[in-house]
């Protein structure tokens, strides 16, 4: 049965072969969206392709007109399945001669039998297309513009029946071209159905209508992804918009702008940015500091920035911002070993509906990564790599340049960059720190400790000579001084115990003490006449007094001796004391006070 | 350091004639030494040498009067020197004679070599900028761009304590601390001190150069009251030494430390914590003023709502960046001098004139621009190629220092320079009064400053209490409501309409007759016309007749043949 009328189809396909093409595949109908109410033109063409000819079809053809092919931002074709699950398909471009335009080769996923029917949805964008006319604005004015289209489907293949829906911004429509009687409803307009079209036929369709939604484009945007290992990715986008909508034309006025609603309607006062919901410290500045007029709201799926420019954006004009903010590099980073992955977007979201001129991507990979391979979802040009130097970096780290102009929404994807990575490596910048720490206190260390000096100060020599000298005596007497206050203690020791022998041991080790440190000081003193110091007159004199101090030592020591003895009377011996311990008291102050002077 | 100093900023001439002064005054209190001569003659030839690579100061250090006290310190520094080597190989009667006469012959020889460049034209005479640091009236009068600014006001008592708070009355007591135990560096930080305080009396901005001596005396006052104060154990033997040997007058310190040991030290924590307390209040105050008056930004301006939220306007930058990318690369600005640094910087874009003020007669051409109408206005600025015109306007937010407030400056500055076509007087009410509503003179209602600075302003309600067309700088409606540009148009202007941007059109190609186009009565010329017709074709009146024949050529031919 099914056979049969399988045959039966081939045949009739075979005879009425004027309207099937080489490959034997027919738009058996297609339904065509045109959506022209942003200032993009999104044509989406869903296709009931049919397999008239006698053989297997494994791949099917989709083509572009020459006049919008050079718009093009984006292609996408998938096939609708029947459990609602789109399957997309890989294109690749070829050429058909004979024929002006683009073409692109989509191959199925399963090759289609003859007679067999695939529903297949084309998505196509393109940037630019619609122009603004007239082409310069007043304030007060409305945006109108022209899209030039065609009214079928330009395909290879004939076309049983078709249907186009154009969908506009706004109710006002100055004209349109009216093949077939369209029908206009509030803001759409719907051509056809058109029967039995040939292949590659062309109907110029132009629609006049006014559009004031934000014509913005990024002339160029600038992505720099710098990827720390030590827990960060910092991702800025430096960024170029252009109102490319009608020119303003005449004077802006500020007055009009904020009393009248209608006033300057085209022009773009804000937008949204839509960043990572890990984002921190985002940052939206230009050339000349923080721009003041923006807001930053955290969702939980997301960060939304409210970017408003310094000034409301009017046809025509430019600004230039960059934005920028830190994302942890544990949700994009996934390593195994030494090999890692980067996981990002190569490009992210701006606006709604953005189209990116010129996009350059720079990615920034930590300094030693190796074998760096990345793949891209779509096409894109790699240029050079670069080298990129920060703080501390000594041999460069590797920027993967890449560069892709025309892109829009669908091209936020992702890109997957491997490389590898010695982990040893990240020591490297700590350590880098600590060696130039470290040659620091050591030449420090080496120039205190050293003397560099190529020529001798004999002055500054005797100086210091001397200074050691007089430290040297000013120990020694302050240990001749202690000698005498341990003997006060011997004493009264003595006087308690009455123990004599212990008196004259503690007498006979502070004579055989006393003598050496005594020695020691005229040694001194002789040498610091040698340097030829005044201070060796001091010492003299120090030693002199000390003469005297030792002498009333002595006494005392007698004098203990005597009360022991039983000789003197306590009164008296209190008494002599008394006067003993004056004069001492005295000696020790001027010996002291002549220390202080050395 | 000197020689970057002079790079930065023109207050270097305050340096270049201290420093002589202290060496002059050391030389006056005989505490000049070789090190002194040493170190002032390097100085001078390496400062002088070195300030004249910069461009801007080239060979003024030798040309200008402000520059000569230097010069002169510098000759008389090494006449002195020589006659110093001179003493040590003469008798004391040679040299007393010949010292008094040197002296005497070198001072007069270099007082007239002075004058004499100075008739001559060699040394340029002290620019108008010092004449005003000595007669404070004197810029009021002659140069008033230099009066036209804040900065250059002499500074209110207020302002003085406003920026010093308790030091003003420290900063005397630590000169005389200074002043009681002198030495060769002291004399400097003296000299510095007085010549300082005068210079801050007379300009506010001079207050800059003020600072740092104030810092460093008083800290020297509150040091030594708290090194009296603050010792808690009376001073005992040792320190008495110690001061012996420090200070020469040895008995006259015993004294006040006996004096000393009389207070009672309730008097001394007493005033330990007044004086604590005051620095603390100093402290606060400086904080707040340093965070209020010295942080925000000129150029960002802040307001709070009743509810504590900051509202920024960022009007400056706005209009400024908008100039940065929406303007060509070459264009020119007109605008007051005030905003021409901010433009060169933020917006990048050429102006007419900038905060360098050098060229006065250019800032009297803008001034006179902005002080006369539009089509005079619009001559000047073809002249000067004027692309667009920006000026500031602070009636909407009640920003006090916008170009309306400095209007009668750029009159006045314009006056100097153009006496005849621009006078203060016009642009006063009758009773000499400036203001901007209906009572305001007619040359001002239509002069460019105030079109632009009111341009659909008349339509403008700010709330339902005042009228529309009300400034809030100076609380008046505006007397001119229907501004018309003729040759101006509005190219931007900023949020709250601080920043007001104007396009210079093109001169129209064939300009537009304001009046109807004369018409002629054709009758008459009809009637002529056939008259004409019937004696020849084509007539054209007053034309020389020449007539034709061969007779003319043949008379011709004769003569030449004659």
């Amino acid at each position: 049965m099914w056979s049969a009328g399988a045959v039966s189809f081939v045949l009739i396909a075979c005879f009425s072969c004027a309207s099937v093409s080489a490959d034997g595949l027919v738009n058996e109908d297609v339904k065509r969206t045109v959506d022209l109410s942003t200032h993009l033109a999104k044509i989406t063409a869903e296709i009931q392709l049919a397999n008239h000819g006698s053989s297997r079809a494994h791949s099917f053809t989709l083509a572009l007109e020459a006049e919008l092919a050079p718009h093009l931002a984006f292609i996408g074709a998938s096939v609708k399945g029947e459990e609602e699950e789109d399957e997309s398909l890989e294109l690749k471009e070829k050429t058909i001669h004979g024929q002006s335009g683009k073409f692109f080769e989509a191959q199925l996923p399963s090759s289609l039998a003859p007679g067999a029917k695939l529903r297949v949805k084309v998505e196509t964008v393109f940037s630019h297309v619609l122009k603004p006319f007239p082409t310069q604005i007043t304030q007060a004015e409305r945006q109108l513009v022209v899209f030039q289209g065609n009214h079928y489907l330009y395909s290879p293949y004939p076309t049983r029946s078709q249907t186009t829906r154009v969908r506009l911004a706004s109710k006002t429509v100055e004209s349109y071209t009216k093949l077939g009687n369209p029908s206009k409803s509030d803001e759409a307009i719907e051509y056809g159905p058109f029967k039995d079209v040939p292949p590659f036929s062309q109907d110029a369709m132009k629609i006049h209508y006014e559009n004031n939604t934000p014509f913005l484009t990024i002339s160029s945007i600038t992505r720099t992804i710098e990827v720390s290992h030590w827990g960060n990715i910092a991702v800025e986008e430096t960024i170029d918009l252009r109102h490319t909508g009608a020119y303003l034309k005449g004077p802006f006025s500020r007055y009009d702008y904020q009393r009248q609603s209608d006033s300057g309607i085209s022009s773009v006062k804000s937008f949204k940015t839509i960043l990572p919901a890990s984002a921190q410290d985002v940052y939206y500045r230009d050339e000349i500091g923080n721009i003041s007029t923006s807001h930053l709201q955290v969702l939980d799926d997301s960060v939304e920035v409210e970017i408003r420019p310094r000034f409301p954006l009017f046809g025509g004009w430019k600004t230039h911002y960059y934005i920028g903010y830190n994302l942890p590099s544990y949700e994009y980073l996934y390593n195994l070993g030494d090999q890692y992955a980067l996981k990002m977007r190569l490009v992210d979201h701006v606006y709604d509906d953005q189209v990116i001129d010129q996009l350059t991507v720079k990615l920034i990979l930590p300094e030693g990564a190796r074998n760096i391979h990345m793949d891209t979802p779509y096409p894109i040009t790699r240029s050079q790599d670069e080298l990129h130097y920060t703080y501390l970096d000594t041999f460069g780290r590797p920027v993967l340049v890449a560069t892709k102009n025309n892109l829009v929404e669908q091209h936020i994807q992702d890109v997957v960059v491997h490389y590898n990575f010695n982990k040893i490596l990240m020591l490297q910048e700590p350590l880098l720190v600590v060696g130039a720490f470290y040659i620091l206190f050591f030449t420090v260390i080496i120039y205190v400790r050293l003397d560099f000096s190529i020529t001798k100060d004999p002055a500054a020599e005797v100086r210091m000579k001397v200074a050691s000298i007089t430290e040297q005596v000013l120990t020694l007497v302050n240990k001749r001084l202690g000698l005498y206050r341990h003997m006060d203690e011997v004493v009264n020791r003595y006087k308690q115990s009455r123990d004599t022998g212990a008196l004259n041991s503690g007498r006979k080790t502070l004579e055989a003490e006393h003598r050496t440190l005594t020695s020691d000081i005229t040694a001194l003193q002789a040498r610091l006449k040698a340097e030829g110091s005044d201070l060796a007159e001091k010492v003299g004199e120090i030693q002199k007094l000390d003469g005297q101090l030792k002498d009333l030592v002595c006494r005392s020591c007698q004098e203990a001796e005597r009360l022991v003895a039983g000789k003197v009377k306590k009164d008296a011996y209190i008494d002599s004391d008394k006067n003993l311990a004056g004069k001492r008291q005295e000696l020790v102050s001027r010996i002291d006070s002549l220390l202080d002077a050395l | 350091m000197f020689v970057f100093q002079v790079s930065a900023w023109g207050g270097y001439v305050f340096i270049i004639n201290l420093i002589p002064l202290h060496v002059f005054v050391l030389l006056l209190m005989r505490r000049f030494s070789k090190r002194v001569y040493i170190a002032y003659s390097t100085f001078y030839v390496i400062g002088l040498i070195l300030s004249m690579q910069i461009p801007f100061v080239g060979f003024q250090p030798i040309r200008t009067s402000e520059h000569m006290a230097a010069a002169g310190v510098f000759v008389l520094v090494q006449l002195y020197s020589f006659l110093q080597y001179l003493r040590e190989r003469l008798t004391r009667q040679e040299r007393q004679t010949l010292f008094s006469v040197a002296v005497c012959a070198a001072a007069l020889l270099l007082f007239v070599c002075v004058v004499y460049l100075s008739c001559t034209g060699w040394i340029a005479p002290w620019s108008g900028r010092f004449y005003s640091l000595w007669d404070t009236g004197y810029a009021k009068v002659h140069i008033p761009i230099i009066a036209s600014v804040s900065e250059h006001q002499p500074t209110t008592w207020v302002s003085f304590f406003f920026d010093l708070h308790i030091l003003v009355c420290t900063f005397p007591a630590g000169l005389w601390f200074c002043i009681r135990n002198i030495s060769d560096e002291r004399v400097f930080v003296v000299l510095y001190a007085v010549s300082a305080v005068y210079f801050a009396g007379v300009m506010v901005r001079l207050m800059l150069t003020l600072t740092p001596v104030v810092c460093v005396l008083s800290a020297v006052a509150f040091s030594s009251v708290f090194e009296r104060y603050l010792s808690d154990d009376p001073p005992a033997e040792d320190d008495r030494r110690n001061s012996g040997s420090l200070y020469e007058k040895a008995g006259k310190v015993r004294k006040q430390v006996l004096c000393e040991e009389g207070l009672g030290s309730n008097i001394k924590s007493l005033v330990s914590v007044l004086l604590l307390l005051l620095l603390l209040m100093f402290t606060v105050h400086c904080t707040w003023v340093t965070s209020n008056a010295y942080s925000s930004p000129s150029v960002v301006l802040a307001s709070y709502n009743h509810d504590g939220s900051r509202n920024i306007l960022d009007d400056f930058r706005e209009a400024y960046y908008w100039l940065r990318l929406n303007t060509g690369q070459h264009t020119r600005i007109m605008s007051w001098w005030d905003y021409g640094y901010q433009i060169a910087g933020m917006a990048n874009r050429t102006t007419l004139v900038d905060n360098n003020t050098w060229n006065n007669s250019h800032i009297a051409l803008v001034g006179k621009a902005m002080a006369s109408n539009e089509s005079v206005a619009y001559d000047i600025m073809r002249l000067l190629d004027v692309d667009y015109v920006l000026i500031v306007f602070g009636g909407v937010i009640g920003y006090a220092g916008d170009d309306i407030n400095k209007f009668l400056w750029m009159v006045r500055i314009a006056e100097g320079e153009h006496p005849r076509d621009v006078r203060e007087s016009d642009f006063l009410s009758p009773q000499g009064e400036f203001r901007v509503d209906k009572a305001a003179s007619p040359a001002l209602l239509d002069c460019l400053m105030y079109k632009m600075s009111y341009y659909r302003f008349g339509e403008m309600q700010l709330d339902f209490r005042t009228p529309p067309g009300f400034d809030r700088t100076r609380n008046a409606e505006i007397g001119n409501k229907d501004v018309r540009l003729k040759h101006l148009e509005e190219a931007f202007s900023s949020e709250h309409w601080l920043v007001r941007i104007y396009r210079v059109k093109d001169p129209e190609n064939r300009p537009r007759l304001e009046r109807k186009p004369r018409v002629t009565s054709t009758a008459n010329k009809h009637k002529h016309k056939r008259k004409a017709t019937r004696r020849r074709r084509g007539f054209i009146k007053n034309k020389l007749v020449l007539k034709k024949g061969r007779r003319l050529n043949r008379k011709q031919r004769r003569t030449g043949l004659n």
